[in-house]
């Protein structure tokens, strides 16, 4: 859309009063305000070269923010990636020892799936195998079993524990810290202490343990089987305390090639048959779907197009002039203002009887009173309490007065 | 530019296409590049509204609760066609009508767009531009442009009150003695003598006159003329409060005590004019917002209302010193000086009365105000409590005229004070009553 609809101008002027004496029409046939007539009409829209000379600037700006963005992100962002992820920098992954093992030769295959591992892995390689969470399925657990080579389970679920190393029960949960290997196996004794805890294992008989049962390892089904507690030495930002990355280099390179099975979501066991609802929509329906998208977008564009700006104007200001009574009397209301509300009631009366009296020189309130007791032939001390006596002692004595007033009024006139 | 209805229709009804293509995807990328083509195509052919060339006729002046028309003529001098619609665009209060209108401008042509403006309120109204959006042949997209064509009507008080002029002319022509009747005390100013005829006042008979010939001869008396009328709005805040009913809108919050003033300031002018007397006009409020003075007799009202048009109340606090030294530079003769402002005590307590005895001893002053009707059915208010509270607040307010009255009435000022419909004929009467016993 060129958005070539102008400010919106305020229409002002119409309330600009004419200022000073000579402003005036002091002259018959006067000033009379119109313009001349056929006054050359000027287009108030923008070209498309103002346009882009108003934009340009900020084009320009928001061009530069956001390579400068682009650049900055790509280049410093940690490469995204969970925990023992081969290809992640973070802290929690597992890039340092995969680009360690690969310069020493060690052929590192990463697998994200089960299927992925299958295809990867070859006898006499060794498979490892971590966040088992994301494994939890019999069948899959079943699949990565009757893969070749030697394993090595990192902390591995129960479930996949029973799968992957039958015999071997898992014990309590220890601290990750340094400990010392206290066992044979050569490549826990080569590397010394090492960072490790989490589950110790009770290894089963002709297992050996290492770590306070922290790495465990034997021969099950002809192959070596090594189960560890904790990954932890093995990630980012482990490896380069105590002897971890000797461990990790020892126990992950023990063979020419290894499959990286570290899942990062959850896998399943794929039938193949079970087809989700989306998957039944032909692929038609969604497209047309998202071109209806469009012309509702397209018709939105129509009825939202202004034939022209906005006219604002300058507005007077409405107020009632009988606010201030309204308010007063509001005021009254809320004080329960019974006396003053009474003054004022009387004195208004009393403004329109006593010039009906005809009283001579001074008016005082006996002499109206007795005037208007004469006058009405009411009780004096009556019309003496109905005109100046005390102020009403609640709100139906105040209406009653009222009505008092009214009457003596009415009488007055009519006598 | 703008798109119209038929480019999402077309685009809506094109995802049929979609759902039966082979290849979706492709067909909707093919479809919308195709619609967009559509569009540019008709861009392209579409009348330019750049250079159409408007301008304007029509009346400049309107007197309120009239309709006005305002022609606006669009030359195409391009070489296609210009069709779609167009909108004169005025402010909300001058009511345009119709808002938008159908245009179809061959190349080379002209074409007349009539608006017509009803306005609502008092005041110069300004256009707000022309916008013209320009379809192409197609009938997919428009072309769309704004024109500034300036244009201000004024919008004239209503003079609600000329009903009344008839009846205070012939008032007039009463005291000026060409109706039959004449009697002594109907003026001050020696006009002629005649001969007596049953029923003239016997104190009219000049007896020398009558010595001098043989018949009984009466003075006649007409009423002064070539007097001075200065009259004088007050456009302060206490100018701008709403009573009654707004007549031009049947608006239920009111008219400005200002609109009211102007109505009575007007059928007084008119009426001065018959009567042969000399009308100035000034508004105040801190300082001076018009200043009408010399207009011959038959120009004054247009004089006046062109003046009156665009003065709107401020919200200001009336500064009277300042506007008793401006009626006393412009006035140098004694003259009638009629000041509508509102009785309110604590505006005139602060402001006019201090000042008031320098006017008072050098000119006739009367002070008309606008009384709220509402203020008067409140004080007949009775039964329940809320309408005795209110009543009782109504006259208290009342009460404070009343002796704001009293106390100006003390100074030797006149005061008309009465409900809006009725304040024109009461000043007018009260000009009359002036005239009559000659204290002009």
């Amino acid at each position: 859309m060129t958005p070539d609809a102008p400010a919106p101008s305020p229409a002002t002027g119409s309330a600009s009063p004419v200022t000073g004496a000579s402003a005036s029409p002091a002259v018959p046939g006067a000033p009379v305000p119109p313009p001349a007539g056929g006054a050359a009409s000027a287009s108030t829209s923008p070209r498309a070269a103002d346009i882009w000379r108003r934009w340009r600037g900020t084009l320009g700006v928001l061009a530069v923010m956001i390579v400068f963005v682009t650049a900055t992100v790509v280049l410093s962002q940690p490469r995204p990636g969970g925990y023992l992820d081969p290809e992640a920098t973070a802290p929690g992954g597992a890039h340092a020892l995969v680009q360690l093992l690969r310069d020493q030769g060690v052929d590192v295959r990463p697998a994200r799936t089960v299927g992925e591992a299958r295809a990867l892995a070859v006898p006499g390689s060794l498979l490892l195998v971590g966040r088992t969470e994301f494994l939890a399925d019999e069948n899959l657990l079943r699949e990565i079993d009757s893969l070749p080579g030697d394993r090595l389970l990192v902390e591995p679920v129960t479930q996949a524990l029973q799968e992957l190393a039958p015999g071997v029960s898992a014990g309590a949960l220890t601290d990750v810290k340094s400990r010392a290997p206290e066992c044979e196996v050569p490549a826990a004794v080569k590397a010394g202490t090492v960072m490790i805890g989490g589950t110790s294992y009770n290894p089963p008989r002709g297992w050996t343990g290492c770590y306070n049962g922290s790495l465990i390892s034997g021969a099950a089904d002809g192959r070596t089987v090594t189960v560890l507690g904790s990954g932890e030495f093995m990630t980012n930002r482990r490896l380069a305390e105590d002897g971890d990355a000797a461990l990790a280099m020892n126990l992950a390179g023990s063979r020419p090639a290894v499959v990286w099975l570290v899942p990062s979501a959850p896998q399943f066991q794929w039938d193949g048959e079970q087809a989700s609802l989306q998957d039944l929509i032909p692929a038609g329906v969604k497209w047309a779907a998202l071109h209806l998208l469009v012309a509702a977008f397209l018709v939105a564009l129509w009825r939202g197009r202004r034939l022209g700006p906005v006219v604002a104007e300058r507005l007077p200001v409405v107020v009632r002039a009988s606010e201030t009574a309204e308010g007063r009397g509001r005021l009254y209301r809320s004080r329960k203002a019974r006396d003053r509300a009474a003054a004022a009631l009387r004195t208004a009366a009393l403004e329109r009887i006593v010039p009906r009296l005809g009283l001579a020189g001074e008016v005082t309130p006996a002499g109206v009173v007795a005037a208007v007791a004469m006058r009405t032939g009411q009780d004096a001390q009556q019309a003496g309490a109905v005109l100046y006596g005390a102020a009403p002692l609640d709100d139906a004595g105040l209406v009653a007065l009222a009505g008092d007033l009214d009457i003596l009024e009415r009488q007055v006139r009519d006598s | 530019m703008a798109l119209t209805g038929r480019t999402g229709l077309l685009a809506a009804l094109s995802a049929i296409v979609v759902l039966f293509a082979p290849e979706p995807g492709l067909a909707v990328a093919g479809l919308l590049l195709l619609l967009a083509a559509l569009v540019v195509v008709d861009l392209l052919l579409a009348g330019s509204v750049r250079e159409l060339r408007l301008e304007r006729s029509g009346e400049s002046r309107v007197r309120l609760g009239d309709a006005v028309q305002v022609t606006l003529t669009v030359a195409n001098p391009g070489r296609r066609r210009v069709r779609g619609l167009i909108r004169d665009a005025w402010p909300p209060s001058a009511r345009a009508q119709p808002r938008r209108q159908a245009l179809d401008v061959p190349a080379g042509e002209r074409r007349r767009v009539v608006t017509t403006l009803t306005p609502s309120r008092r005041g110069d109204r300004e256009s707000a531009g022309v916008t013209v959006r320009s379809v192409g042949p197609l009938g997919l997209a428009a072309r769309q442009g704004s024109h500034a064509v300036p244009w201000t009507i004024r919008v004239l008080p209503p003079f609600l009150s000329r009903t009344h002029l008839p009846a205070k002319l012939s008032r007039l022509r009463e005291l000026e003695g060409r109706n039959p009747v004449l009697i002594r005390g109907q003026g001050t100013e020696f006009d002629s003598l005649r001969e007596y005829v049953a029923g003239d006042d016997v104190r009219s008979i000049d007896w020398r006159a009558t010595a001098r010939r043989n018949d009984v001869v009466v003075r006649t008396w007409r009423p002064e003329r070539d007097r001075r009328v200065l009259i004088v709005l007050d456009t302060s805040r206490t100018s701008a409060g709403r009573v009654g009913v707004d007549p031009a809108s049947g608006d239920p919050s009111g008219w400005p005590r200002l609109d009211w003033s102007m109505d009575a300031a007007l059928l007084l002018a008119a009426l001065a004019a018959r009567a042969g007397d000399r009308v100035d006009f000034l508004a105040h409020d801190r300082t001076v917002r018009s200043w009408v003075s010399g207009a011959s007799r038959t120009e004054l009202l247009s004089v006046m209302v062109n003046a009156m048009a665009p003065i709107e109340a401020e919200l200001v606090e009336a500064d009277a010193e300042d506007m008793v030294a401006a009626i006393i530079a412009r006035a140098a003769h004694r003259c009638l000086v009629v000041v509508l402002t509102d009785l309110n005590p604590a505006a005139l307590e602060e402001g006019l009365l201090p000042v008031l005895p320098q006017l008072a001893s050098r000119h006739l002053v009367l002070l008309a105000a606008v009384s709220d009707p509402r203020v008067a059915a409140m004080a007949e208010g009775r039964g329940t409590l809320e309408e005795v509270y209110d009543a009782a607040a109504a006259e208290y307010l009342r009460s404070g005229r009343r002796r704001m009255t009293a106390r100006l009435r003390q100074h030797g000022v006149e005061v008309v004070d009465a409900l809006p419909e009725q304040l024109a004929p009461a000043l007018a009467d009260a000009y009359l009553a002036l005239k009559a016993a000659g204290r002009l």
